[in-house]
């Protein structure tokens, strides 16, 4: 389908889709309203391109997250192009709290899992 | 719109997502797209491999069909529950439009054949119209439930057995329908208006009717469905 041969396609995390990205644009769109460009571009930027994803796998994540209510979103021209903004509402503020919350559980206890119990000496 | 969207537009409707989030999601993309290839193109890329580099951007077929294909929430009612969309709205549309027919029937009767015992006799002047609207909803109605099947299964790419059973059921409804009308069975002399759904006493003449209603429903969807085979194989 695509002209891959002059170019290697890029490796992509498959696990990325297990609520990281909720947590990501929720907490992108809480700063400031964006549109799915600007999103993936901030998430690049934002993580150093160490979450790679297909740029285009966000969109449906954006659509169950305004189906959902946590996000609305509004039609906006700009420089002569239309554009579908998104930001956030408060149910989606306080689904972002129980997200992060969720997400800083989770680390700790990786991270404890890796310092075999102590914090800062990591098995190698 | 690129090659590979239509692709993905065709797969997504065939995967049971509705036709207006699968729109929402390749407009999104398709002006993505643009900017990505706006953006390869600032870097020095010639206009193809900045195509072909924001297609790799923009993600592979199968991830972009998968993340809208693998949330139920995006899902049609075709797909969630053709017996409904194909077996109860249906029945539920016809009912509708029969109850209307039957009222301008019932109407009319009182109003331009208050003396008569049957509205079902020759009548002239406005009440031509008058009645032949109810007639014309009446007759036109299953045809007209028939091509809105029709519709959405095509723009839904549905294969053709919900479609075909939903034809079926709507053409032998049409085919069973009898109305009959009565002054003397109520007290009050308001006339009494019955509907019924049996293929007699006529067997021959209800399911003559049933593949009349059949034939005229199902034509444009074989069309379609001809002009998109057509269009593949060619």
């Amino acid at each position: 389908m695509y002209n891959e041969s002059s170019m290697a396609a890029r490796d992509t995390n498959p696990n990325f889709m297990n609520g990281v990205p909720e947590l990501l644009i929720l907490r992108l769109l809480q700063q400031e309203e964006m549109y799915g460009y600007e999103i993936v571009q901030a998430i690049r930027d934002r993580t150093d391109a160490v979450i790679a994803v297909g740029e285009g796998v966000v969109y449906p994540v954006l659509h169950g997250l305004e189906r959902d209510g946590a996000l609305k979103s509004r039609r906006k021209t700009v420089n002569g192009r239309s554009r579908i903004y998104y930001s956030v509402t408060r149910a989606g503020s306080r689904r972002l709290s129980d997200l992060s919350e969720d997400w800083a559980n989770l680390t700790g206890a990786i991270q404890k899992m890796l310092t075999g119990g102590q914090r800062g000496q990591v098995i190698a | 719109m690129a090659k590979s969207l239509h692709e993905l537009r065709e797969r997504l409707l065939r995967a049971g997502v509705a036709p207006r989030h699968v729109r929402r999601y390749l407009n999104e993309l398709s002006d993505h797209l643009a900017d990505l290839k706006a953006e390869e193109e600032c870097a020095g890329r010639n206009p193809a491999d900045a195509e072909s580099a924001a297609l790799i951007r923009l993600g592979k077929m199968d991830e972009l069909a998968t993340a809208m294909t693998e949330r139920r929430e995006f899902q049609s009612w075709c797909a969630r529950a053709p017996w409904a969309m194909f077996g109860l709205v249906p029945f539920l549309l016809l009912a509708i439009a029969w109850c209307v027919a039957l009222l301008i029937l019932w109407s009319g009767w009182q109003i331009f054949l208050a003396n008569t015992d049957t509205p079902f006799v020759p009548v002239d002047g406005f009440a031509v119209f008058y009645f032949g609207a109810g007639r014309l909803l009446y007759f036109i109605a299953p045809i007209l439930v028939g091509w809105g099947i029709g519709l959405i299964a095509a723009r839904q790419r549905l294969k053709a057995v919900w479609p075909i059973l939903g034809f079926l059921f709507v053409a032998l409804m049409g085919g069973a329908a009898r109305v009959q009308a009565s002054r003397t069975a109520l007290s009050s002399g308001l006339g009494h208006i019955r509907m019924d759904l049996a293929l007699g006493p006529s067997v021959q003449g209800s399911l003559f009717h049933a593949l009349v209603i059949f034939s005229l429903a199902v034509l444009p969807y074989i069309i379609w469905r001809f002009q998109k085979a057509h269009f593949v194989s060619a």
